[in-house]
């Protein structure tokens, strides 16, 4: 007997619709044979289908079983398919209705004991039923709350293989209440920027950075609080916008970040080691995996220790910097997963760490000009902003903490409003193109003095100085000023990036 | 004198472009100069308008800062700089004699037509270009661990005056050094910060009685004569504010935060200010993002600027 069971291949973030067929022969010796491009994962799913049907009570055939995963012409990965495996192969011995199936799509892991465990990407699956136009989506309990966000076909959440008999019957599982969205205010476990004490120019390098989407370089010696600091840009980013919140969730329900810490919709902080492979950092792999890049979107991706990162992936990043996505290409096609994030990246003056000027450097002079190098090169033409930093003194830590998050965020948001009314919705003065910079770039005429001696004396090159031009733009938003004034130009011109000597 | 293949000029001992300086060195002196560039300038070097800075290999960005300024300023005021094409303080010293375009020879440890270290090719051939490098190993040597202090004492004897600029304790700095003093010429120092490792050779140098050297113009003050080439570089006047966080940046103050801290004032303001004296040539900053004052001073007071008292 034959039987169909729907179910979805997660490649990136995206979801494709899978066709699970089930024939059982009522002839031939006994053998169970899976077909449809399925790797090791999938293939093994035989085994974990098996005894999970024996140890839920149910019969497994004793006959020739065939189940193709079609299209035959799409690489199948993971774990996932098993649930669907499982209810084509009762439909198709005749334990449960084929009717039991009709418009739903099924998910999930089988442990051996007849358990469903969590898998990947419940909520862009829920949101492809959704266009599919299913009457349910069955997944694993633990990703019940995710596939709920999508809004979309009734979610049944399922404990156990068991409850697959309880399918189109009064009896199906309850639909579970959507995943907590709260999207004012911060989460209450997010460290704040009043932690940060003293240093006020770094403050106003972050706030500058905040309202404008511009990536940061903090340099300064061990233990001058580079990595508290960017710890703290989330919480002074502007609330997450609902739409922005589902790109976040999306990511990370395909990531499988979300049944485990099921804490209220952020933005993300992420900290790759140096040591990461381009691949962890951008994303790639064969089914093609989301990189730090992607799991950063929305957020901050805080690399720290910028100089000791392979030169190949930095130099990977320029794509995903300046489009907000990323194409990984395959040869069964090209997946693009969304990466719209803010840099922040950290670095020591020198090797040692302890920096030229200190008189305690013990870095090798042949080493010191490389790093610097290194330094100076890296990205050097996505860095808008750079700011030295230096220890704390003992003075500053004994003082009271500064301003507090809220209050740097409110000023952010206005200075964002600002942008957005020039630029439309959801974009910032990181992202404007030469032809609205200029027409962003309203300057007083002593501005344009400055600008202009900046340009002369300080020898700026035409991205500096577009560079310079941008964050000034920024800095002016937050003063609520309409046109660029020479102070603004000036603070910019002192957060530029500088080049190797 | 001969030509060479490759560019490289001979001075014997016995011929009359051969440095006079040298024979001061009595029979230590090279029996043969190899050099590349201008051999012209090495035969009319005059050990009275010459001056050789020489520093450590590893110096501070303070340190860096000096040896370019003095050099730029040496070799504009018409002064031949002598120094050895090392990393740090000898290239940064002939940088800024080209910045300047004043007249450089660098005196190497190994064939004239070696470069060493390889990192300063581009350096090397500027120098060649419009000064002169010497050295009395035939060319074709690559450099051997005994060649630099042997080096050392060509350096300490074509200058009137050595002055080291940084130097670590010991050093190839202070051979120099001691090579000068003995063959009679003048010692000078840059002082450091006592806190600091690669001040401790220039600063023992002070101890012992070398030259104090804060700026070009006291190096012309002892080889030309007191106030007769004036170099310093006078800016524009400043205001108050600007004035207060100059000399912050003079007392040691390298970030933002530090300057506000100093000139007592707020952080943006002091922002303001930095990025200001940067445009004014006053302060600059390295890649790290840290200040330091140049060599540009303010005008004295009544020099165009009306103070409150009158």
């Amino acid at each position: 007997m034959l039987a169909t069971a729907r179910t979805f291949s997660l490649l990136g973030i995206e979801v494709r619709e899978v066709h699970v067929e089930i024939d059982v022969c009522s002839g031939g010796l006994p053998a169970f044979s899976l077909v449809g491009l399925p790797d090791a994962a999938v293939r093994e799913s035989r085994e974990r289908v098996r005894s999970a049907l024996e140890n839920s009570g149910f019969r497994f055939p004793q006959h020739r079983i065939t189940a193709n995963l079609a299209p035959a012409d799409l690489r199948k990965a993971g774990p996932s398919f098993d649930l669907a495996i499982a209810a084509g192969l009762l439909a198709a011995s005749g334990q449960l209705r084929a009717e039991q199936l009709a418009g739903i799509m099924l998910a999930g892991e089988l442990a051996l004991d007849g358990a469903i465990r969590p898998v990947h990407g419940t909520l862009a699956m829920a949101e492809a039923a959704k266009l599919l136009g299913c009457r349910a989506m069955a997944v694993p309990a633990a990703n019940g709350p995710e596939a709920a966000l999508a809004q979309g076909p009734r979610v049944v959440p399922l404990e156990r293989l068991g409850q697959l008999t309880l399918l189109g019957t009064e009896d199906e599982p309850a639909a579970p209440p959507p995943f907590e969205l709260s999207l004012n205010g911060a989460a209450p476990d997010s460290p704040d920027l009043s932690d940060l004490r003293g240093q006020p120019y770094l403050r106003d390098a972050l706030e500058v950075a905040a309202a404008g989407g511009h990536s940061l370089l903090i340099i300064g010696p061990p233990g001058a609080g580079k990595s508290l600091a960017a710890r703290r840009l989330p919480s002074i980013l502007p609330p997450l916008s609902r739409s922005d919140a589902m790109d976040v969730l999306r990511v990370a329900s395909a990531c499988g970040l979300l049944a485990r810490t099921a804490t209220a919709a952020q933005r993300p902080f992420r900290a790759p080691h140096h040591t990461i492979s381009t691949a962890g950092l951008v994303g790639g792999g064969s089914p093609p995996r989301a990189g730090e890049v992607t799991l950063a979107h929305r957020g901050v991706l805080f690399l720290d220790e910028l100089g000791e990162f392979s030169r190949e992936a930095l130099e990977a990043l320029r794509q995903p910097l300046e489009e907000g996505r990323v194409a990984i290409a395959r040869a069964r096609g090209a997946v693009e997963l969304p990466c719209r994030f803010m840099l922040v990246a950290a670095s020591n003056p020198c090797p040692c760490g302890r920096g030229e000027e200190s008189g305690e450097c013990e870095c090798q002079p042949g080493s010191a000009r490389r790093y610097r190098a290194k330094l100076s090169g890296a990205l050097a033409d996505r860095i808008d902003i750079s700011v030295p930093v230096d220890r704390p003194s003992a003075k500053d830590m004994g003082a009271k903490g500064g301003v507090d998050s809220a209050s740097v965020r409110a000023r952010v948001v206005a200075a964002r409003e600002r942008q957005e009314r020039r630029l439309g919705p959801g974009r910032c003065n990181a992202d404007m193109d030469l032809v609205e910079l200029r027409a962003a770039a309203l300057l007083t005429p002593a501005a344009r003095r400055t600008l202009a001696q900046g340009h002369a004396k300080l020898r700026l090159s035409g991205r500096g100085h577009d560079r310079v031009l941008r964050v000034s733009r920024t800095i002016a938003d937050l003063a609520g000023a309409q046109r660029i004034e020479a102070e603004h130009v000036a603070r910019a011109i002192g957060l530029r990036r500088r080049g190797a000597e | 004198m001969s030509g060479d293949r490759n560019g490289v000029w001979r001075l014997r001992r016995a011929d009359s472009g051969y440095p006079a300086a040298l024979l001061d060195l009595d029979r230590d002196a090279p029996d043969a100069l190899y050099g590349c560039g201008s051999d012209d300038l090495v035969r009319r070097l005059d050990v009275d308008e010459t001056v050789t800075i020489v520093g450590s290999r590893h110096p501070s960005s303070y340190g860096l800062e000096v040896a370019e300024e003095l050099g730029h300023l040496l070799g504009a005021a018409g002064l031949v700089v002598v120094s050895g094409m090392a990393l740090g303080i000898d290239a940064a010293v002939h940088r800024g004699v080209l910045a300047g375009d004043g007249s450089t020879v660098a005196v190497l440890g190994g064939g004239p037509d070696v470069i060493y270290p390889r990192s300063e090719r581009r350096l090397y051939e500027r120098i060649v270009t419009s000064g002169a490098v010497i050295s009395e190993v035939p060319p074709g040597m690559r450099p051997g661990p005994g060649c630099f202090p042997k080096r050392n004492r060509i350096m300490a004897a074509l200058g009137a005056m050595t002055v080291v600029v940084e130097a670590a304790e010991p050093s190839g700095s202070l051979i120099t050094a001691e090579r000068a003093y003995k063959l009679g010429r003048e010692v000078g120092a840059v002082p450091g910060r006592v806190t600091t490792r690669v001040a401790r050779g220039a600063n023992g140098l002070l101890a012992d009685g070398a030259a104090v050297i804060r700026e070009a113009q006291d190096v012309l003050d002892r080889l030309v004569g007191v106030g007769m080439s004036a170099v310093r570089r006078a800016g524009p006047e400043l205001e108050p504010e600007l004035v207060r966080v100059a000399d912050a940046v003079e007392g040691g103050a390298v970030t933002p935060d530090a300057v506000a801290l100093a000139a007592r004032m707020q952080a943006g303001d002091a922002a303001v200010a930095l990025a200001r004296l940067e445009l004014l040539g006053y302060v600059r900053v390295d890649a790290a993002g840290r200040y330091a004052r140049t060599s540009m001073s303010a005008p004295e007071a009544g020099e165009g600027v009306t103070t409150l008292k009158s």
